[in-house]
């Protein structure tokens, strides 16, 4: 039995009248990853932002390594280890790979004794050595994406929100990136949750899937068991 | 009881003065989002050009005419030239537009040189209620700028072109995509900003001595108006802010002196701003 | 290309502003020995401008705020010494008076910093505020005569460097005072290139870059803000008191916002990103204005508006990033 990294129950959203998410309930191990996927409006995004702390929820708790998390702020959230990805690459546009990394590292709670090695060994892990003295706005869109992964994992987080990792990505680098978000599960023990519309790399993926579908969880299971769900199909899948 | 009613009426003057001076700049922060630092120069210039209209024998009602159109002008092409290439970079425009304050206060400076000039008041003398005197002119434009502020609302709220300006401010994209022609109407709203402060420059001239450099406090007092009273709250904001940077000025100036009632006012602003980062009018959406 | 060439670039352009700031130091250092009388009377109050700028181009070229506000702690820091040393005090009176410029203006700053930049103010009301504290000062400096000699100013007498009792040292004659404050500058330059190129310099890049990602990083924003703010307020500060106690004089236009648009205009056109530009321009743009203001007052100023205008709209970087460039070009079309 490992111990739970991310606790979260009956986690509510309302935007006025909208009901963004209702009553949410999930539960992350430490070290495994986690999907969650559904329609657009489903309120995926709305359900990373309150766990990364850029929303802050209308009713619910989020406990984290067994903190109660639900009112800190996302600075603080990020120094406790929680780290997000956006949707559209946040990285540090006009700087260097390499310098974005450091800066990364250098913000990082705890701080590596040599900077350099550190940063270098990250850059590596997201594949973008050769790439180190560019210019962040000069990468791909999929090169960004990991870059910011970089910078998640330059910052130390133990727990990566990724949101929609993928965008504009090419299948070949769909595919790179679920074996990269793998590696680093098995081999950094790190955990994450992420958000997906390409459904061929959840399958990539082979981690929980949870169906958000109109603010609220439609089903969860195995990828097997929901794409083969009747219900999951014809809010979702059946249109793909 | 006398004195407490001059202090209101002192205190409703000066508010309305203030909002006349504020309504240009709120015209444009408010409706196209610039910041804009010329808006004290373009007040100093309608002031100059007022005087320099009475100096060649003009009417003082035609004077300012001409000075709020000159200033108009100014704006227009001062927009064509360089405004409306930076609209997608707030910052730079408001750089910009401080550049254009320092080009313009130093030609003043140039043309009409650094001396005080006085503007004759066409409407010395004052009024009398019970034993409380009312300048006639300051209550002339007070009562004028009530009559703008309502043209102005009528115009925003009652006309095609001000359905259009509004639908600009609530959706830009979708403006462009009803075909109206944003750039045009930005341009529009920039020049009746420009001659909104030429007619308050105008109109100020008479109440105080010119100097290149009248624009200066105008400009930040107009902006604590603005911004006080709440980005998009055109009239209502203004007045409200005004009301507040205005009417709690001429009450500490009652118990100090009018430097240190602004200074106090100034930290006010700031303090309120701070809590109230959209105005007090103005709602939590952004 | 790649990483080698993108790094020696760099290591390049790092260097070259090592050799010109090396270069720049050692002719000031020569000045006062191959020549006597204005320049060397006047040059020092030029480098205190220069250091001014300096403390602007700390805040907008490395986090990328804008303070219209470096003029009142400019003269914040005149008035703090120049009120300091009329005290009797059984230390070195302008020690103090240095100590409270500096701690005086850097607490001013945190407070005001901190109150705006903890509830996330938008740079442009920050410009605002900023200007509004330049009225502030300068109507502060109007109306507390008592203190302050309203508008006649104050006169401050030079200083005297002491070392307990044994030793005083006086910087009434030029030379020594020329000397004093060019350490004072070079110190102070090396201070602010090494905070810029810490770990807290590079966090300061980081906001400017990308505020949202900093804090997703885990980054208090408006801490670092508020700190660098705090320094550059007190670096205004020690230059203007350094410039109060060398003119011997300080009055409420040092405050005003005609002053604090200068030093916009001196860092925008020198190049806001780098110390060095903004400390040449500091110096070079001063000294111009005030050569051709005795010349031709009026045109000079409506030049360098016009001027701010175009670097504003047409080369962000300024002299500083527009230099290099066509020197390159030169280079590579010989």
């Amino acid at each position: 039995m490992t111990e739970t990294l991310l606790r979260i129950r009956g986690l509510s959203k309302h935007f006025g009248g909208v009901i963004a998410n209702a009553d949410v309930d999930f539960e992350l191990p430490a070290g495994a990853i986690a999907s969650i996927i559904g329609p657009n409006g489903a309120g995926k995004t709305t359900f990373i932002s309150m766990v990364s702390g850029h929303l802050k929820p209308t009713a619910g708790r989020i406990e984290f390594g067994g903190h109660d998390v639900t009112r800190l702020s996302v600075e603080k959230r990020a120094r406790l280890g929680i780290s997000r990805k956006f949707q559209t690459p946040s990285v540090f546009p006009n700087l260097t790979v390499w310098e974005n990394v450091e800066l990364a590292v250098l913000a990082s709670r705890k701080r590596p004794a040599d900077t350099d090695q550190r940063v270098a060994q990250v850059i590596d892990l997201v594949r973008l050595a050769e790439f180190s003295g560019y210019r962040a706005v000069s990468l791909s869109h999929g090169q960004r994406q990991w870059l910011e992964v970089g910078l998640l994992l330059g910052n130390d987080a133990s727990l990566l929100l990724l949101d929609e990792p993928t965008a504009g990505m090419t299948a070949a680098e769909t595919h790179a990136t679920a074996e990269l978000i793998r590696r680093l599960s098995r081999e950094l023990g790190l955990s994450a949750v992420i958000i997906e519309h390409d459904i061929q790399f959840i399958r990539d993926l082979r981690a929980p899937v949870t169906v958000l579908h109109l603010g609220r969880v439609f089903a969860q299971g195995s990828f097997k068991e929901v794409s083969a769900d009747e219900r999951v199909r014809s809010i979702y899948l059946g249109k793909a | 009881m006398g004195s407490f009613a001059g202090v209101l009426i002192d205190a409703t003057l000066i508010t309305l003065v203030l909002a006349l001076a504020a309504t240009g700049l709120a015209v444009v922060f408010g409706l196209i989002g610039v910041v804009n630092m010329g808006h004290g120069a373009f007040l100093t210039l309608g002031a100059y050009f007022t005087w320099a209209g009475i100096q060649a024998g003009l009417p003082f009602l035609i004077a300012v005419v001409l000075s709020a159109l000159g200033v108009g002008l100014i704006g227009l092409i001062l927009e064509l030239v360089l405004i409306r290439h930076f609209y997608d970079r707030p910052f730079e425009t408001l750089l910009l537009t401080w550049g254009m304050f320092l080009v313009v206060t130093e030609l003043i400076k140039i043309v009409f040189g650094t001396d005080f000039r006085n503007v004759p008041s066409p409407l010395p003398g004052t009024l009398s209620m019970g034993d409380i005197q009312i300048p006639a002119y300051r209550l002339a434009v007070s009562l004028f700028t009530i009559v703008l502020l309502f043209g102005l609302a009528g115009l925003l709220f009652h006309t095609s072109v001000g359905l259009r300006v509004r639908a600009l401010v609530q959706q830009q994209e979708s403006a462009a995509l009803l075909g109206l022609n944003v750039e045009r109407l930005y341009r529009q709203v920039f020049t009746l900003g420009a001659a909104l402060a030429g007619l308050a420059g105008a109109l100020i001239s008479p109440m105080l001595s010119i100097d290149p450099y009248i624009g200066n406090v105008f400009l930040v007092r107009s902006f604590f108006v603005v911004t006080l009273g709440g980005l998009g709250q055109i009239l209502g904001g203004t007045v409200v802010g005004s009301f507040i940077i205005g009417g709690s000025e001429t009450l500490f100036a009652l118990f100090s002196s009018q430097v240190v009632a602004q200074t106090i006012v100034f930290a006010l602003a700031i303090v309120l701003l701070r809590f109230r980062p959209t105005g007090l009018l103005g709602s939590d959406r952004r | 290309m790649s990483m080698a060439v993108a790094d020696g670039r760099a290591r390049n352009r790092r260097l070259g502003e090592e050799i010109v700031a090396a270069v720049l130091f050692l002719l000031l250092t020569a000045i006062p020995v191959v020549t006597s009388g204005y320049v060397v009377y006047i040059l020092p109050q030029y480098m205190l401008y220069g250091m001014l700028a300096m403390s602007l181009a700390l805040l907008w070229g490395n986090v990328g705020i804008l303070s219209f506000g470096q003029a009142a702690f400019f003269a914040l820091g005149g008035y703090a010494l120049g009120i300091v040393m009329k005290e009797p005090l059984a230390i070195n009176p302008a020690y103090v008076g240095l100590l409270v410029a500096l701690v005086s203006a850097a607490l001013i700053a945190a407070l005001v910093g901190w109150f705006l930049f903890s509830a996330g103010v938008r740079d442009s009301y920050f410009v605002l505020v900023t200007l509004a504290l330049s009225i502030i000062a300068e109507q502060i400096a109007v109306s507390q005569s008592q203190w302050t000699g309203g508008w006649n100013g104050l006169f401050l007498m030079r200083m005297d460097l002491t070392l307990g009792s044994a030793l005083t040292y006086s910087l009434t004659e030029d030379a020594p005072a020329y000397y004093a404050v060019l350490v004072v500058m070079v110190i102070t330059y090396a201070v602010l290139r090494a905070l810029t190129r810490s770990r807290f310099g590079k966090l300061l890049a980081g906001i400017r870059e990308n505020e949202l990602r900093m804090t997703s990083l885990g980054v208090s924003v408006p801490l670092c803000k508020t700190l660098a703010f705090a320094v550059s307020g007190a670096v205004a500060s020690l230059s203007g008191a350094l410039y109060g106690m060398h003119s011997g004089f300080v009055s409420p236009s040092l405050g005003g916002v005609q002053f604090s648009t200068e030093i916009v205009v001196w860092v925008a056109i020198a190049g806001r990103s780098s110390l060095l530009a903004a400390l040449i321009g500091g110096i070079t743009v001063s000294s111009i204005s005030n050569l051709l203001s005795s010349i031709t007052p009026q045109y000079w100023q409506l030049c360098i508006g016009i001027l701010f205008i175009l670097v504003i709209a047409y080369f962000r970087g300024g002299v500083a990033a527009a230099l290099p460039s066509l020197l390159g070009r030169f280079r590579s079309h010989p």
